[in-house]
């Protein structure tokens, strides 16, 4: 590791550099220019935009293509390597993130907080700790990726300063330095076992038929499961999502929802790869993981009555359905994972964005509570059709079609595999997923109430949701649209 | 080719359009809802007979991630099921401008009508096993919107419960049928129908063969609804409007079965022959159960929904016997249930608008006093639901006994007909619950209070389908024909 690193591609390390670098340009800026906090937005945009366009060359690649820098000379391995799933990743974090600074764009009318800058910053740092990490193939590299990803987090929830800010900031706090503690741990591990500090197929392939050396590897794999699985949210690692989706600004907790889901699947599909050639035996940790994080999401999911906790848990789920297909060891398992991830991303952003502009027309108070929703369709019929989309999408039940193929997506390597519990399990769930959205969509579609003289004037005096916000929801929604009609648009980002 | 897709098309333009129609909009009346709905609905069963006759055959790569194509085509087993689903889908919208919806915008309703016609058209005709589930999907939402805001005005509480149970039961049902799909195009390698029917599980040993089978067995026939899973059947029917019974009854229902001749009885003749005992017996129970529970039920709309528990059971001992006349008996029988439900549940939607209830125990003025059209048109449909010869319900019933009595050399016989002894005992119990419903609101001479007799769009569509009753009774090689060929494809090689 000592050598100099000949090939830096910045080409192929694009997705990386874009947000990394817009995070420092917004820091320059708001030295030079404090009150241009518009100038801060667009320049983050753009590094996105850019970060996005950079992804594309990696894009739908044949099977086996990867995009890799960071070569070791005399053509060593690559501490860089992007296959087509790992780009289709980094270009979902770098939309997520796009679409959470539209929700969080700035009111003029409002005083400024002071910390646009801050915020900007800490979303792009994020991201590019999400993009970096879906290519990291070494330790090093991994680890403070991830770590990347992670710790803004916990400024941007903790930022708001409310109390419950505070908290939901500890929680995270507190889970992440844990996750960190074993993911090092888990690293030490893999180097012990493996001798070696990437993580690759090969690595792993080398310690097989060792049985000193397996059992070490099998338990780093074990640590990096429980690592991951607090920054995923998995049941028993998840008790922290709760309190830091509540406590969080709303385009934060659309961010820890989004972005940093896409990062930390991110880091666990470069382990999964490395340790193919292993086989089962670690990955039944991750089917007893994914069928008790569906089914404890789903049933405290069905108990809250506030939609941002409901959609904490929902996310709690939602992971369950995410790992299980990796529960099957095969190169279909990885493709199902991510694909499944796009489509849950996708459709709790929009979920996200219609609550983020009705917190700005309704007020937090009825926006984040459940019984706020009632006769939604009739006061807002166009969020309330953008919202059922998401709700239908995530309970993947038409004309949420692009949730129904990526359940699809993710049962067939479990069936596959012949892991018939775990598909009950699921099928079972996805009745209480379905219990959980339906019960949402039933508030915003049922008649308004005659609540006489109190709605007119309200409605009168509601404030317009933010410009920037109602992009937010547009896009989202046309994307889902789109998608629903064409899954295919998902599932080729990611190969063939 | 193109009238096929354009089958598809309209009711889907047409649905997404008027639920997408603000209620507020000045063209979203009643009367124009039903219009455009009329004319699509014309149109569409216009191209369903066209397709019928031409047999077209689509084929396109829709998800070639996945393996999934766009493959529609016609053939006899599915024939009389398109011509039942199109009928129907004007008979519904003709008999709302006698029952115009009330609950929701008159939109809504109509769109959901269009939908679920889609679902099942598209079920019907769709020979690609992803795309069968997918369509089989569609119809979930639209039939829970008319339950849960079209249904019975005077009990929220009931329509949530009931519009919860069918989404919630067939959502179980249809993921689980998923595993089953999937597992079966894993191990057959393909997932059209066509030629799954002609591999005829070559290269599937017994075991296989019978875990599939038992998931698709379970999953269909949540759908049908097959005893032990028929609870959620009866609540549906009461509180749904009545178009949203009908459609339930006559065409949802059947996707079950059908179901289960493309998915199990073509692909896995050794698994399902293994099974079909169980899987008769389940039937048989069910005729009696909906039996018995009709001969104490008070609630009319109830009670035909035990009755189609029961029909739909001789449907399942037909498909049990794994005989050519038994896969036509419970093709007919099919059809038959399709065309007698329909016109009881039209007729008795009448009579609840009517009567405010549908509760038996009031009493009412006799049908054959002050409304002699209602009154033949009751008489006529529980004379073919309790299978008087002559009329549609004979045939198959008598057939499905028939079969069970001579079944296939791989099936058990003295089992068999232990089974079709009992199915005669069922008829007689479908004698006496009809007989009690004729007597109690057809027969005597109370005239008080009065009613208006049918006129009009509802005289119109309870005409047309008693005389369907006639027809096909009298002649029913108009259906046993056009399945007869497909058929023993199927069977010649069950009953080998």
């Amino acid at each position: 590791m000592s050598q100099a690193v000949v090939a830096v591609n910045a080409g192929v390390l694009l997705p990386v550099l874009a947000p990394a670098i817009g995070a420092a340009a917004v820091l320059v800026v708001d030295v030079v220019a404090q009150r241009l906090r518009r100038t801060h937005y667009l320049i983050a945009l753009v590094s996105l935009v850019v970060g996005a366009v950079g992804t594309f060359a990696g894009l739908g690649m044949a099977a086996g293509g990867v995009r890799q820098t960071l070569c070791l000379p005399d053509g060593g391995q690559c501490m860089y390597a992007a296959d087509s799933v790992a780009s289709g990743l980094q270009l979902a974090a770098l939309l997520a993130a796009g679409v959470t600074l539209l929700l969080s764009w700035p009111d003029d009318k409002k005083q400024s907080s002071g910390n646009t800058a801050v915020i900007v910053s800490l979303v792009l740092a994020a991201t590019a700790g999400a993009t970096a990490v879906a290519g990291a193939r070494d330790l090093g590299s991994w680890l403070v990726a991830l770590e990347l990803a992670t710790l803004p987090t916990v400024a941007l929830v903790a930022l708001r300063g409310a109390r419950s800010a505070i908290s939901g900031a500890i929680a995270l706090l507190t889970t992440a330095l844990v996750s960190f503690g074993l993911l090092a741990l888990a690293a030490a591990l893999w180097f012990t076992a493996t001798g070696s500090g990437f993580l690759t197929p090969a690595a792993a392939l080398a310690v097989i038929d060792d049985p000193t050396r397996r059992p070490i590897l099998v338990l780093s794999v074990a640590l990096v499961v429980a690592g991951i699985g607090f920054k995923l949210s998995l049941v028993p690692f998840h008790a922290w999502t709760p309190e830091a989706y509540d406590g969080a600004p709303l385009p934060i907790a659309a961010f820890l929802a989004g972005v940093s889901k896409i990062a930390a699947l991110g880091a666990l599909l470069i382990v999964i790869r490395a340790i193919a050639p292993l086989g089962a035996p670690a990955l039944t940790t991750i089917a007893i993981v994914a069928a008790a994080s569906m089914t404890l999401g789903n049933i405290m999911a069905l108990r809250q009555d506030s939609v941002v906790r409901l959609l904490a848990w929902s996310t709690v789920a939602q992971a369950g359905w995410v790992v299980m297909p990796l529960a099957a060891a095969s190169s279909a398992a990885v493709f199902a994972s991510g694909a499944y991830l796009l489509a849950y991303v996708l459709a709790t952003l929009l979920a996200f964005a219609v609550v983020a502009a009705l917190v700005q027309t309704r007020g937090a108070a009825r926006a984040r509570d459940l019984s706020g929703y009632h006769g939604l369709v009739h006061d807002h019929p166009v969020l309330a059709a953008a919202l059922g989309l998401a709700l239908l999408s995530l309970a993947g039940l038409p004309p949420g079609v692009l949730g129904l193929v990526a359940k699809v997506t993710a049962l067939r390597p479990v069936v596959a595999s012949e892991l018939w519990l775990l598909a009950v399990v699921a099928a079972v769930n996805a009745v209480l997923g379905v219990a959980v959205y339906l019960r949402w969509l039933r508030v915003v579609m049922a008649t308004a109430e005659p609540e006489t003289d109190k709605t007119a004037p309200v409605a009168a005096l509601a404030p317009s949701a933010h410009p920037a916000t109602l992009v937010a929801v547009g896009l989202a929604a046309l994307a889902l649209v789109v998608t629903s009609i064409n899954p295919q648009l998902i599932l080729g980002l990611l190969g063939s | 080719m193109v009238i096929l897709l354009a089958a598809l098309a309209i009711p889907a333009l047409t649905g997404t359009a008027l639920i997408l129609t603000g209620r507020d909009s000045v063209r979203a009346s009643e009367a124009n809802a039903n219009l455009v709905s009329l004319v699509a609905s014309i149109a569409t069963a216009a191209l369903v007979v066209a397709t019928v006759v031409t047999r077209p055959k689509v084929d396109y790569q829709w998800l070639p991630s996945l393996g999934v194509r766009w493959q529609f085509s016609v053939d006899g087993i599915s024939a009389p099921l398109l011509i039942l689903t199109a009928a129907l889908g004007i008979a519904v919208v003709v008999h709302a401008r006698s029952y115009p919806p009330h609950g929701g915008s008159p939109t809504t309703f109509y769109g959901c009508l269009q939908l679920v016609e889609l679902g099942a058209l598209a079920t019907f005709l769709s020979r690609d096993a992803v795309v069968f589930f997918l369509s089989f999907e569609i119809v979930l939402i639209p039939m829970w919107v008319l339950i849960s805001r079209f249904g019975d005005s005077h009990d929220l509480p009931a329509r949530v419960d009931a519009s919860g149970r069918f989404v919630l039961y067939t959502v179980l049902g249809s993921t689980l049928m998923l595993v089953g799909i999937l597992a079966l195009v894993h191990s057959s390698g393909t997932a059209n129908l066509d030629a799954l029917a002609a591999a005829r599980g070559a290269g599937l040993d017994r075991s296989t063969q019978m875990v599939i089978a038992a998931l698709l067995l379970v999953g269909l026939g949540i759908k049908i609804p097959m005893w032990p899973f028929h609870t959620w059947l009866p609540p549906a029917h009461t509180i749904a409007p009545t178009a949203g019974s009908v459609l339930l009854a006559a065409i949802l229902l059947k996707m079950g079965t059908y179901g289960i001749v493309r998915l199990v009885i073509a692909p896995l003749p050794i698994g399902f022959g293994a099974l079909a005992p169980v899987f008769a017996a389940a039937g048989v129970v069910g005729i009696l159960w909906g039996g018995l529970a009709c001969l104490v039920e008070n609630d009319l709309k109830r009670l035909i929904a035990y009755s189609s528990v029961a029909h739909m059971g001789f449907v399942v001992l037909g498909l049990s016997s794994g005989t050519t006349v038994g896969l036509q008996a419970a093709l007919f029988a099919n059809i038959a249930h399709g065309v007698v439900s329909a016109l009881l549940f039209f007729l008795v939607g009448g009579l609840k608008e009517r009567w405010g209830s549908a509760d038996l125990a009031t009493a009412r003025a006799a049908l054959r006093e002050v409304s002699p059209r209602l009154g033949l048109a009751l008489v006529v449909g529980f004379a073919a639901s309790l299978g008087l010869p002559g009329l549609v319900g004979f045939w198959g019933e008598f057939l499905a006994m028939y079969s069970a009595w001579s079944p296939a050399a791989d099936r058990p016989e003295g089992f068999m007909r232990v089974l079709a002894v009992l199915a005669v005992t069922g008829t007689a119990v479908a004698a006496g619950y009809s007989l009690r419903v004729l007597r109690l609101i057809w027969s005597g001479d109370r005239t008080t209070p009065a009613h208006v007799d049918a006129h009009g769009g509802e005289w119109s569509v309870l005409a047309v389908l008693v005389a369907a009753v006639l027809v096909l009774g009298v002649a029913p090689g108009i259906v046993l024909n056009t399945t007869s060929k497909d058929v023993s494809v199927i069977t010649s090689e069950v009953s080998r």
